[in-house]
């Protein structure tokens, strides 16, 4: 780890202040990736702006949907049952120790390809709000470590409509737990959209899969339905054609069982 | 030896002394010493697998501040011996990380930054990087002066060293076989997966006396080690052994402890060294990575009628495989007539393979308790009935010589066929595979010390760092010899000065040999015992017996008297000749060879290739088990690890020879969730050498795991992956290109 200034603000706006006057500052939430990122030396940010003071945690629901403050933990969403794909989802995150510190907030702001919670964002259709503003889910995710948000600004919620029917499935990386490829297959009110993580490099909705499963719902409407992974992620895990496998796979696994 | 009716201590499953230090996090391990004045070494790496060095020149990192000592290649003897180059790199850099310098400074950090100071101007040459590129015609040469089995007057080559043993005449035994089976097989480097990272303080005084505190697996070899690599005397230097976080055989060589003693030396200060995780992967020994060609044949009944199999084993920068082992333990289960094993022993440009548990049986083994399977499957026979065929027994030569005494095997074989786990039919959807494990086991130099307190508590010295529960063992065998309580003993593994010469801990030796000195250093305190307790009743000492703890006049003898026990005799010491110590060495012989026989059933997802491990089951010959739950530590763990090399675990390498995967986020052991119940069944066929039957349990654990799951695939799948590890891409693409 390099030397960093270590800031602990109180308020929304003394934390964007603090951002606005680093040189090159980073927003620290859980710190699930940033941590590892600084003790590995692969960044060396001259300001470390802690957002564990702000009051940003709490799941509220509303009529239709579920709002979730950004520090939220992702045991936190895993002990909870308005969405229980989402539940689902956040019980399957790393291990106890990274449920215990990692946020929600943090997970999508990062844009890591192997995050789990963006895959939600994109199926459910989530709202992304932040300081400057809403963003749709399908604006929201824009390459490796990517996002739409405005410089400086932070996550604060995210709300999520409720799904009629949801399902998430991933192939874990055997020892980190990444998702290698993780499928979210959701229908709220009518609309069928089917969210991918780990296989690219940022999450992204696989369309073909929402029109065969808008006219069929079903297992069988899934098969021999191309995915194109020719801008997939290849590494020492999985080849971008083994990615591309397993998003079929696991898409197949989610309809199934929900249908 | 006693009955294992009669015991009664041995056998029990006392709480460990070291538990709960360990536990609450007292425990001092490599790293946790802290000395007045104490500063920190790093180590310079070399970014190329293979380089020559043409200079290093350290001046500007002992020009910064803090910074009081840098050292490199000039500062040691020129005259060395592989480990020495493996330590601080001479000519050449051999592999991606080799140290080429080391500093220390200060503090971590700035020995870091001191470490951009150092300038090395390197002349970088080709890597060779596996087995087929090694003995391919013209490969470039790891070392242009090796020659195959020092054979000067063949050219030089980056085969070190052919092993061969050879028994009866395979050929003949093929043509007589009605069925031959055969297959190659690739396994990949592992590493041991030890938690700790290697550590060590080393401080020298001015009278030049060393003292170096370190995680090791035997401080009398990093003594010596040490020694040769400073060109000093072992009177220079004491070895005091930390606690140890995980050794599994890559504790048993120095890297950092020369450095640090010469950086010492340099600074007149004490230097701690700690290596990181990165360093670990890439610097430290792994296993090596094999290519193996097994071959049986056998009559229609089953009898192995000839058996071949050609070992290669990569070697790492420097000579030294464990391929000998592997040729002895590849068809050690079985009782043949005809057969020949080659072993080669093979330099490419990675780090040093250091031994991994049983080092180099896992890999053979999986090779020939795969055709093993296949040949069960072709002859329509159980594969259990197949081994028990042709099982070795007592009075059955071993591939490698001896014959052996009393062994456990066909009580393993003939306990696996009636387990619940074995007779139970395979769940829907799984497969099973069976294989055979063995390790001979070593015995070696052991001392041992056995002290009185004066209120008759019992310490035990001894030489032999614990890495699977020694102490407790040490205390057991201790407390049923002198007939006292387990908790009225210590044991503690004393440094260098303070106990006599003792062998590492490895080959399984440790309760066996060092077991054997306590125990006759218990009797030794017996003897003086009965001289005492003769004394104070004024009778001979022939005519005293020990009985439970207790000093008793013998039956017949005309001495009205209570009995003595320790703390009696101990009470009036100073009356009949003063305090009481015991003492024994040995050079043990007769360590008897352990087998096992491990099962799993497991599930091949298809559609992803993922593995899901259902069920696993091992059953070994402890000989006796003194703590039956360490003894079922060990066949987890061991069953842990060959799992996780069996469908994980692998040192990934890009062409330019650096390693992909140096952490464990990326370099794949298995958790406890990626795991089943391990069930264990321990059988006891003593060891007829062990005072109370003891034979090695620590290796054999990890020798049957790879073929078992490899075999259990093969049943799953219908068809045969012979490399490991089996990932979820490989066993996909395995799966889809058998599909078409």
């Amino acid at each position: 780890m390099y030397r960093f200034n270590y800031h602990k603000p109180d308020g929304m706006d003394a934390a964007q202040q603090l951002m606005a006057d680093a040189e090159d500052g980073v927003y620290l939430s859980g710190g699930m990736t940033l941590i590892p990122t600084l003790k590995a030396r692969l960044a060396s940010p001259t300001d470390v702006i802690d957002l564990s003071g702000l009051a940003l945690s709490g799941i509220e629901l509303a009529d239709d949907s579920l709002t979730i403050g950004a520090l939220t933990l992702h045991s936190e969403v895993a002990a909870g049952n308005e969405i229980s794909s989402l539940s689902n989802l956040a019980l399957a995150i790393g291990d106890a120790q990274v449920r215990n510190r990692g946020t929600i907030g943090g997970s999508i702001a990062n844009s890591d390809p192997g995050a789990d919670y963006p895959a939600a964002v994109m199926a459910l259709g989530a709202t992304i709000n932040t300081t400057a503003g809403a963003i749709d889910a399908d604006d929201f995710f824009q390459g490796l470590f990517e996002t739409a948000l405005e410089p400086g600004a932070i996550v604060t919620s995210v709300t999520f409509p409720v799904p009629g029917r949801a399902a998430y499935e991933k192939f874990p990386n055997p020892a980190s737990r990444y998702a290698v490829v993780g499928v979210m297959v959701a229908e709220t009110n009518g609309d069928i959209r089917v969210g991918v993580t780990g296989a690219g490099p940022c999450a992204y909705r696989q369309r073909n899969f929402e029109q065969a499963l808008a006219d069929n719902f079903s297992v069988a409407a899934l098969d021999g339905l191309e995915v194109d992974y020719a801008e997939f992620n290849s590494d020492i895990h999985a080849s971008a054609e083994y990615r591309g496998h397993l998003v079929g796979v696991m898409a197949r696994r989610a309809v199934a069982q929900i249908t | 030896m006693a009955e294992a009716h009669d015991l009664k201590v041995i056998g029990t499953r006392p709480v460990r002394p070291d538990g709960v230090e360990k536990v609450t996090g007292r425990a001092n391990f490599g790293a946790d010493l802290y000395l007045p004045g104490m500063i920190h070494g790093k180590v310079l790496r070399s970014p190329y697998a293979h380089a020559r060095i043409k200079s290093v020149d350290v001046s500007g990192a002992l020009a910064m501040e803090g910074v009081l000592a840098a050292v490199s290649r000039s500062d040691f003897p020129e005259e060395t011996d592989d480990l020495g180059q493996n330590v601080i790199a001479r000519d050449k850099v051999l592999y991606h990380g080799h140290a080429v310098a080391a500093v220390a400074a200060s503090t971590p950090l700035l020995a870091e930054q001191a470490l951009d100071a150092i300038k090395v101007d390197y002349d970088v040459l080709e890597p060779v990087l596996s087995i087929d590129q090694a003995i391919a015609d013209g490969a470039t040469l790891v070392n242009e002066q090796m020659h195959t089995n020092g054979d000067a007057s063949q050219p030089a080559s980056n085969i070190a060293a052919i092993t061969k043993f050879e028994r009866g005449d395979a050929e003949k035994g093929f043509a007589e076989a009605d069925v031959v089976v055969e297959g190659e097989f690739r396994v990949p480097m592992a590493h041991q997966g030890y938690i700790e990272p290697h550590a060590c303080t080393a401080t020298i005084n001015e009278e030049g006396k060393i003292t170096v505190w370190c995680s090791t697996q035997g401080h009398f070899d990093v003594r010596t080690q040490t020694a040769a690599i400073l060109g000093t005397s072992i009177s220079k230097i004491k070895v005091i052994a930390s606690e140890i976080g995980g050794g599994f055989g890559g504790k048993l060589s120095v890297y950092l402890e020369p450095l640090a003693v010469k950086l010492s030396e340099l600074s007149n200060r004490p230097v701690r060294m700690v290596m990181n995780r990165e360093e670990v992967f890439r610097a430290t020994g792994p296993t090596s990575a094999t290519w193996c060609k097994a071959k049986v044949g056998a009559k229609k009944d089953g009898t192995i009628t000839a058996a071949t199999a050609w070992l290669s084993y990569e070697a790492g920068a420097f000579p030294g495989a464990p391929v000998g082992p592997g040729c002895m333990s590849v068809l050690a289960p079985y009782d043949l007539e005809n057969f020949s094993i080659e072993g080669l022993d093979v330099l490419v440009n990675k780090p040093k393979v250091a031994a991994y548990r049983a080092p180099g049986a896992p890999q053979a083994m999986h090779a020939m308790e795969c055709v093993i399977d296949d040949l069960a499957r072709e002859l329509g026979m159980d594969p259990i009935d197949l081994r028990l065929k042709n099982a070795a027994d007592e009075g059955t030569q071993a591939p490698y010589g001896p014959k052996f005494p009393a062994i456990g095997l066909k009580a393993c074989l003939e306990a696996a066929k009636a387990h619940p786990n074995y007779t139970a039919p395979v769940p829907e959807g799984c497969g099973r595979g069976v294989a055979c494990g063995f390790w001979f086991n070593i015995g070696m130099q052991s001392s041992a010390e056995v002290l009185i307190r004066e209120d008759g508590t019992v310490i035990i010295n001894e030489g032999s760092p614990d890495i699977g529960g020694s102490r407790a063992s040490m205390c057991l065998m201790a407390a049923e010899t002198l007939g006292i309580p387990y908790d009225r003993i210590n044991a503690h593994v004393a440094d260098t000065e303070s106990t006599g010469y003792c062998n590492m801990t490895g080959g399984s030796r440790t309760t066996f040999a060092t077991g054997m000195a306590v125990v006759q250093a218990c009797e030794d305190i017996i003897a003086q015992c009965k001289e005492r307790a003769a004394m104070t009743w004024d009778i001979d000492a022939d005519q005293v017996d020990w009985d439970d703890g207790q000093a008793v006049p013998k039956p017949g003898v005309n001495a009205d008297v209570d009995p003595l026990s320790l703390a009696d005799i101990a009470k009036t010491w100073g009356r009949t000749g003063g305090p009481i110590l015991g003492r024994a060495s040995v050079n043990a012989q007769g360590a008897g060879a352990g087998f096992s026989v491990n099962w799993t059933d497991l599930a091949v997802d298809r559609e992803t290739g993922k593995v899901d491990v259902k069920a696993y089951t091992a059953i070994q010959d402890a000989g006796r088990a003194i703590h039956p739950a360490y003894v079922e530590g060990q066949m987890q763990g061991g069953a842990a690890q060959g799992l996780g090399w069996a469908l994980n675990e692998e040192y990934i390498y890009d062409d330019n020879g650096v390693m992909e995967n140096a952490g464990f986020l990326d370099y794949r052991v298995p958790v406890a969730s990626d795991l089943p119940m391990i069930d264990t069944q321990i059988v006891e066929v003593p060891n007829p050498t062990h005072p109370y039957g003891v034979r090695g349990v620590g290796e054999t654990p990890i020798t049957a795991p790879l073929a078992a799951t490899s075999n259990a695939v093969r049943d799953a799948l219908g068809f045969r992956v012979s490399e490991l590890p089996m990932s979820p891409p490989r066993l996909l693409e395995a799966i889809d290109s058998q599909e078409g």
